[in-house]
């Protein structure tokens, strides 16, 4: 019996996946917030806008990793792979967010003009739409972050992404980066909504962070009891001081205990401003270096 | 409808890698890149005194239950009624999610550099001539030829046997059933059409 760490998939795929959990739950949580709560529209058009942005920028990386980027509509062909789900899921959010943000832009003066020179009727129509917008961007951002662990739990001689708990933890891990962003973008916001907004946010992610850690001791606890390829990888993550220190330590427990200060010690989340962006900060890095390693300790199980 | 397999004969084989090289004659694999369809892996196995060394030449499966194709989102990866698993360099974008989902390390990428090297070398009957990833075919334009596969033709000891696995007359059939072949990683369900016989 051989282990092999897996050497095709990098950084790039690591950015992709990361990219894709942010944006994704990024446009979930920002459109369900709109939906059932007030909040300050601006900051939501940021905040839609910058999930267009990190759902583009992980495309991108996905097709400067590959051989023949511009043969990638090919990708639409066979309903068997992850991949093609993957393009559904991410050109229905597109068009969803899309439609979705036209109409929040009227809140920027300056891109009135710009607004106007679309048709009035088409407005209406995207105005219309508005609230089946926020649900169909919601549900493909929630199915783009899951689809995150789906495309590498399809392998099934890398025991360690072959499992169950590797979606879930990366859906959790995905909305605990939109909603740490989240906090991130409304601590800048001078609106008198922002500080109720922002403390939803910081439970939301403190909820989130506790949900990923249980996640997290079921998965290590699932690979360390396997006679196989899962179980080396855990031991190699635990021996990855970036994994251990950068991911769990500064990028799970220091923000969880920043935002238990928060929701337990402090009235209102503006008194602790510098450091909710920096436990923000932290669980982005965090979600980032968490995807790089779990694809770092993919390891085959080779018979020979 | 044939269903093409190989039983490799481990007791056989002596390593002396003839099979990767003419595979790679054969098909114009990257063989500057140290890239190939087909590999001999040279193990040693236990602990001193008691060592025994062992020659496992290994290549894709073309299993039944197709990790690959399944993988793959382009349709480039697709099965011949015969059951050998084929790539269509055209369709390929290479992403990668073939090489990640084999349990057989039996993919590689066909790099930019490579086409260009294989041009280079190769000239007006180079075969590759768009990057994509690359496997083993069983030879399939020998097969449509009635002839084996260039490493089973050329290997001097008759460590492979190539043939139909369902006609009960070929030797390949014979061997397969002898109930000394097994297959490599048959928990994972793949139902490899290539079976080993142990050394």
């Amino acid at each position: 019996m051989t282990f092999v760490h897996q050497d095709v998939w990098h950084w790039q795929i690591a950015a992709y996946l990361f990219l894709g959990g942010l944006g994704g739950s990024t446009f979930a949580i920002s459109a369900i917030l709109h939906l059932f709560e007030e909040c300050d529209k601006k900051t939501l058009s940021i905040a839609v806008l910058s999930s267009l942005g990190f759902l583009a920028l992980g495309t991108i990386f996905l097709l400067a990793d590959m051989l023949q980027p511009m043969k990638a509509m090919y990708a639409l062909t066979n309903p068997n792979s992850w991949i093609f789900w993957g393009v559904i899921f991410i050109n229905f959010y597109f068009l969803a967010a899309i439609v979705y943000l036209i109409p929040l832009l009227e809140m920027w003066p300056n891109l009135l003009p710009v607004i106007k020179k679309i048709p009035a009727n088409i407005l209406e129509l995207l105005e219309k739409f508005n609230r089946l917008a926020a649900l169909v961007g919601s549900a493909a951002g929630f199915l783009i972050a899951i689809y995150t662990g789906l495309l590498i739990s399809a392998a099934p001689a890398i025991s360690f992404w072959n499992t169950p708990a590797l979606p879930l933890l990366f859906v959790i891990s995905g909305f605990s980066t939109g909603a740490a962003y989240l906090l991130w973008l409304t601590s800048f916001s001078s609106n008198a909504m922002s500080d109720q907004v922002m403390d939803k946010l910081e439970q939301l992610d403190a909820a989130l962070i506790v949900s990923e850690l249980v996640v997290l001791g079921a998965y290590f606890n699932f690979a360390f009891f396997l006679p196989t390829g899962a179980r080396e990888s855990a031991e190699f993550l635990f021996h990855s001081p970036v994994f251990i220190v950068g991911f769990f330590i500064a990028g799970l427990l220091i923000p969880l205990a920043i935002e238990s200060y928060g929701i337990f010690f402090t009235k209102n989340s503006k008194k602790s401003l510098s450091l909710i962006k920096t436990a923000s900060i932290l669980v982005l890095i965090g979600g980032f270096l968490l995807r790089l390693y779990v694809l770092k300790a993919g390891l085959y199980q080779y018979p020979w | 409808m044939a269903r093409y397999g190989m039983v490799i004969d481990m007791r056989t084989c002596v390593g002396c890698q003839a099979c990767m090289v003419s595979c790679s004659a054969e098909n114009q694999t990257p063989f500057w890149s140290d890239k190939f369809r087909t590999h001999v892996e040279d193990k040693e196995r236990g602990i001193f005194p008691d060592v025994h060394r062992v020659l496992l030449p290994r290549l894709c499966m073309h299993c039944e239950n197709t990790p690959c194709l399944s993988a793959c989102p382009t349709g480039a990866t697709y099965k011949t009624e015969d059951g050998v698993v084929l790539v269509n360099n055209d369709r390929c974008i290479g992403c990668y999610a073939c090489c990640i989902a084999c349990p057989y390390d039996a993919r590689y990428p066909y790099e930019s550099d490579d086409v260009e090297h294989a041009e280079k070398l190769y000239g007006g009957l180079a075969t590759h001539k768009v990057p994509h990833v690359d496997k083993c075919s069983f030879c399939d334009h020998r097969i449509a030829q009635h002839r084996e596969p260039a490493c089973v033709s050329t290997c001097p000891t008759h460590t492979r046997i190539f043939g139909d696995l369902d006609d009960p007359a070929s030797e390949v059939h014979k061997f397969a059933t002898s109930g000394k072949a097994t297959a490599l990683n048959a928990g994972l369900g793949t139902a490899p059409k290539v079976f080993y016989i142990p050394s």
